[in-house]
């Protein structure tokens, strides 16, 4: 890890003859930061490598090793055989897919208006729409059981009430993400796109949505990675066993005696999630480029000040 | 610029949905708190009109949860010191992690950053699970400190130990606190740093005066990002421990809602929790707003 | 490529309120077809309001624009025959620079091979032929700024309205590209609304130049009246340096006014000479004349060398004047050296004919309407009333 140079926090990019003689007296500090960083990534994904590793038990223990066995991926023992694991794995998914479906759309469109409105009649609905991320999962949740059964009754438990659930829990998450990007493009490109004969439907086709392409993109994956994670609202949203998550699945089943297919259902989706995230990511990574907003920068204070503001936004 | 109808309309659908699923959904919430429960069929009835609310529900939840007095007040102080100690840890480690990747591992940033979003992407029941796993009788963890003698060969873990219960909420939620700290810290300008040196800061000085409260906005970010969740969790008690001598005042919310007849109590206890989180939430509210002025200029 | 015959643009009491704030009050401009029209002023002069509100992108608050005998008023932008050249060049990232240009021919589904022609033919006339497949992250400001031009140029439209284009450019780059884009509008025959700070930039370019201070215009002239002859004290002071003299406006003489300064009395030719009283008076550094203290004369007045700076094209001097004022002059770099340093004592000598009275020395009232004080219409060119192009009648020439 040779990003180290000298102790504390210095610079490290910026070298010089002075420095060589800090760097070796304070290395120590700088090795220090790195190995305790390399102690903390090993106790972040060590537990969830062996949990993995477990799927592959030759035993029915989820706790001692018994050996090497497929068992449980492939034959009459396997989680794709159970059907509350595969049932679970479906319905995973088809909440992920409707909750991608759902709110990424709602969001970006939600995100636009409040961007672009000139006018205070939009705060209510922006503090609304982020209010989710300041309340606990739980009392998000318990609301909106008593909402669907107590007021409407017309939304039924289960995958309905499921959806509305993490689609309202996942909104201020695409809503940051969007407005993040959102605030990156001047309004001048619309400008420029009605200028040049371009109607607003337009300039908003052609110009502000491929822009935010990148925003869309990010906000679909997270909303993702958040939907097959979620464990309260599906919980407390659902109905029969048919409408069980994986994550639920995995709550009701890890203090008894459940086989390690049930380390093997996490892993699927685990691995899934990665997968998919990491398709997204490099996919995101090249739209990102393309849609890159390139402004002159005026050699004035002024441009180097908005060019730092810029580099904190997604 | 675009026509107002257009863009009103654009925004409609979502304010619709915020309106239903965010504000009625909450007002529900408080209407069943100080609602009554049918005496037929023994559910919570909703009182939607404030002329009729009863305040009932929510004078014996405060009760039960009276300060050293009530009942259940063992509960919430014992949440509170979960989660202000879970709440250390993630500092402790979470910031020079956060401080790493952002401030000094700039050229390999790429591969730890993967590495440590990499729990994100994992499910935190799966990784309760990992743990249940590792602190089971005979798994890895039991039976490497049973053998080294540290604990006694029957020690269970996973039966009503509150260190384990404060350890998993770490582990859950330590990627959550280092992401915001991150992010601030990815925008810290490394020229203070020099500005500093240049001074004639020795390291140490330079830290708790310049990085520390340059980043103190970042630290914030973080414990209220952990700090709200872990303040709705029961299932982590549940999963690492499972016994009533762990319970979180997310345990006893959950706990009501499960009974049909107690669903008036579980709102009462959101009520006054949210109330309670307002109350500790407004400082940093107050603070990020005058943090975003100043830079705002 | 020629430009349409049409782009006659009339703005009529053009006003614009945000809240309480007057942005533009009330201004009258006439630009006939053709024209290289600069307005400049001062940073919230309301210089770049006017023209959003020309281009379509602000509504006015009152009075009207005019095109081709055309009123704006319910026409949005995208159906003006109107293009504007961004200050922030605003060119579409997402798509090269073909793409960028053909963008508005597009919106009038125009072929596919006149789109090509047509952006072709651009491309080649503002020299960037090579590049039509690049991207703008990977252009340069310059270059960036020929694809907003050009972007604007194919769409033939009767105005094209430029906001400050060359101000994210470098020094040198931006003398060049001044000299372009006259050539270009003579070569192109459109009319050009040109906004800028940069009064040196406006007085290089335009045909006219209109001065625009706190939403009033000040003077609206050709670039060399605007400068030897401004109207008022701000114009005088906003385009190039001044030197501003106070003085009192005692009598008539032969053609112009005898002032009064301390003990000393000189003769004004140019301005208001019909003004009495407490008189602000201008005359430029380069007009004014250093000899030795011996020398006499009519209109000289004795003085101390204060400071002595080296410009390299010109050598400025500092005078304190034995009345009090302090004068700057401007000595061409001849390659000989200047014969005077900190401390002498020297005559100054205005010269009756670049001596400039600007009216009462109470300050200039904003020149609005033609009803201004008859006395002093003879001299002020302020034509901010109806479509009075040049012809104001002046006293004083060179």
């Amino acid at each position: 890890m040779s990003a180290v140079q000298a102790s504390g926090p210095v610079a490290g990019s910026s070298g010089g003859g002075v420095r060589l003689r800090a760097r070796r007296r304070r290395n120590w500090g700088g090795w220090a930061l790195g190995a305790f960083v390399v102690v903390y990534l090993v106790w972040s994904l060590a537990p969830v490598l062996i949990a993995f590793l477990f799927s592959f038990n030759a035993g029915s223990s989820r706790s001692v090793w018994q050996g090497f066995s497929l068992q449980w991926w492939t034959g009459p023992a396997s989680v794709f055989n159970d059907p509350e694991y595969r049932d679970a794995i479906l319905h995973s998914l088809l909440l992920a897919g409707l909750a991608v479906a759902v709110t990424v759309p709602l969001g970006v469109s939600l995100s636009i208006f409040l961007g672009r409105w000139r006018g205070i009649a939009s705060r209510p609905a922006s503090m609304l729409a982020t209010l989710p991320l300041v309340v606990p999962e739980l009392v998000l949740a318990l609301a909106m059981f008593f909402l669907v059964t107590k007021l409407l009754h017309f939304i039924s438990l289960g995958t309905p009430a499921q959806v509305i659930g993490q689609v309202t829990y996942i909104l201020p998450l695409v809503i940051v993400i969007t407005r993040g990007r959102l605030a990156s493009i001047p309004s001048g490109f619309e400008e420029a796109a009605l200028d040049l004969g371009a109607s607003p439907l337009g300039a908003f086709r052609l110009v502000l949505v491929p822009l935010l392409a990148p925003a869309i993109l990010a906000s679909a994956i997270v909303a993702f990675a958040v939907s097959i994670d979620d464990f309260v609202i599906t919980q407390y949203m659902s109905s029969t066993s048919a409408t069980q998550s994986v994550p639920m699945v995995i709550y009701n089943a890890t203090r008894g005696s459940a086989s390690p297919a049930l380390n093997a259902s996490a892993m699927v989706m685990g691995v899934a999630t990665i997968v998919l995230c990491a398709a997204g990511y490099a996919v995101y990574r090249v739209v990102n480029r393309r849609e890159e907003i390139v402004l002159p920068q005026a050699s004035t204070t002024e441009g180097a000040l908005g060019a730092a503001l810029g580099e904190g936004v997604w | 610029m675009y026509p107002r109808r257009q863009l009103a309309t654009l925004g409609l659908p979502g304010t619709i949905w915020v309106g239903l699923f965010v504000a009625t959904a909450l007002y529900a919430l408080v209407a069943i708190a100080v609602g009554g429960i049918d005496p037929i069929l023994l559910s919570p009835v909703p009182t939607w009109n404030p002329l009729h609310w009863s305040f009932g529900n929510l004078q014996s939840v405060w009760s039960a949860l009276r300060p050293f007095n009530g009942p259940d007040w063992v509960v919430f102080e014992r949440t509170v010191i979960y989660i202000a100690i879970a709440m250390a840890g993630c500092i402790v480690i979470g910031y020079p992690v956060a401080y790493f990747v952002a401030v000094r591992a700039r050229r390999t940033k790429g591969l730890v950053l993967a590495l440590f979003v990499a729990p994100f992407l994992v499910s935190y029941m799966l990784r309760m699970l990992a743990w249940v796993g590792l602190l089971s009788p005979g798994g890895w963890v039991d039976s490497v400190l049973g053998s080294l003698g540290v604990v006694g060969s029957q020690y269970n873990w996973l039966s009503g130990r509150s260190f384990v219960v404060v350890l998993a909420l770490l582990y859950g939620w330590v990627p959550y606190f280092i992401l915001p700290l991150y992010a601030a810290l990815a925008r810290f300008d490394l020229r203070f740093l020099e500005a500093s040196k240049d001074l004639g800061a020795n390291p140490v000085q330079t830290f708790f005066k310049v990085t520390l409260p340059l980043s103190r906005q970042g630290i914030y970010a973080g414990m209220v990002v952990v700090a709200l969740p872990m303040f709705g969790d029961f299932f982590t008690a549940q999963l690492v421990s499972g016994t009533s001598s762990t319970a979180m005042v997310g345990t006893l919310i959950n706990t009501y809602a499960q009974s049909q007849t107690d669903q008036t109590l579980a709102a009462a206890s959101a009520v006054w929790l949210v109330a309670f989180l307002a109350l500790l939430l407004a400082p940093y509210l107050r603070s990020s707003a005058r943090a975003t002025a100043e830079v705002a200029g | 490529m020629t430009g349409m015959a049409g782009g006659q643009v009339e703005i009529v009491e053009l006003t614009k309120r945000f809240d309480d704030v007057v942005a533009v009050d009330q201004i009258n401009l006439h630009i006939p077809s053709g024209e290289f029209f600069s307005i400049v002023g001062p940073s919230g002069c309301g210089k770049t309001t006017t023209l959003r509100m020309v281009a379509g992108f602000e509504e006015p608050s009152a009075g009207r624009i005019v095109l081709d005998g055309v009123d704006m008023q319910h026409t949005p932008p995208y159906r003006r025959n109107v293009n504007t050249v961004f200050q922030a060049y605003m060119i579409f990232p997402h798509l090269n620079v073909y793409d960028n240009v053909a963008f508005g021919l597009r919106r009038r589904h125009e072929s596919k091979e006149e789109v090509r022609r047509r952006v072709s033919e651009i491309l080649e006339l503002v020299q960037l032929g090579q590049l039509s497949r690049r991207k703008p992250s990977q252009l340069s400001g310059g270059q960036q700024q020929r694809v907003a031009l050009a972007r604007a140029l194919v769409l033939n439209p009767a105005v094209l309205l430029l906001d400050e284009p060359l101000g994210a450019l470098d020094a040198k780059l931006r003398k060049q590209l001044q000299v372009e884009l006259k050539t270009l509008q003579q070569q192109v025959g459109i009319t050009f609304i040109y906004v800028t700070h940069d009064q040196e930039e406006a007085l290089t370019m335009s045909d006219r130049v209109a001065v625009m201070n706190n939403g009033h215009v000040e003077q609206v002239a050709p670039p060399r009246e605007v400068y030897d002859q401004p109207a008022t004290r701000f114009v005088a002071d906003f385009l190039g340096v001044s030197n501003l003299i106070h003085a009192l406006a005692e009598s008539a003489e032969a053609e112009g006014v005898r002032l009064g300064l301390g003990d000393f009395h000189i003769s004004a030719l140019a301005g208001d000479t019909a003004a009495r009283g407490a008189v602000t008076c201008l005359i430029r550094p380069e007009r004014v004349r250093l000899e030795p203290y011996e020398a006499t004369g009519a209109n000289r007045l004795p003085g101390i060398v204060e400071r002595v700076v080296f410009l390299g094209h010109s050598v400025q001097i500092l005078v304190r004047l034995a009345v009090g004022e302090n004068v700057t002059a401007l000595i061409s770099n001849t390659g000989q050296d200047v014969p005077y340093t900190q401390g002498d004592a020297v005559q100054v000598h205005l010269p009756a004919e670049a001596l400039r009275v600007l009216g009462s020395a109470a300050g200039q009232p904003p020149a609005k309407t033609a009803d201004t004080d008859p006395a002093a219409a003879g001299a002020h060119a302020t034509t901010a009333a109806g479509p009075v192009p040049a012809a104001e009648t002046t006293i004083g020439e060179q």
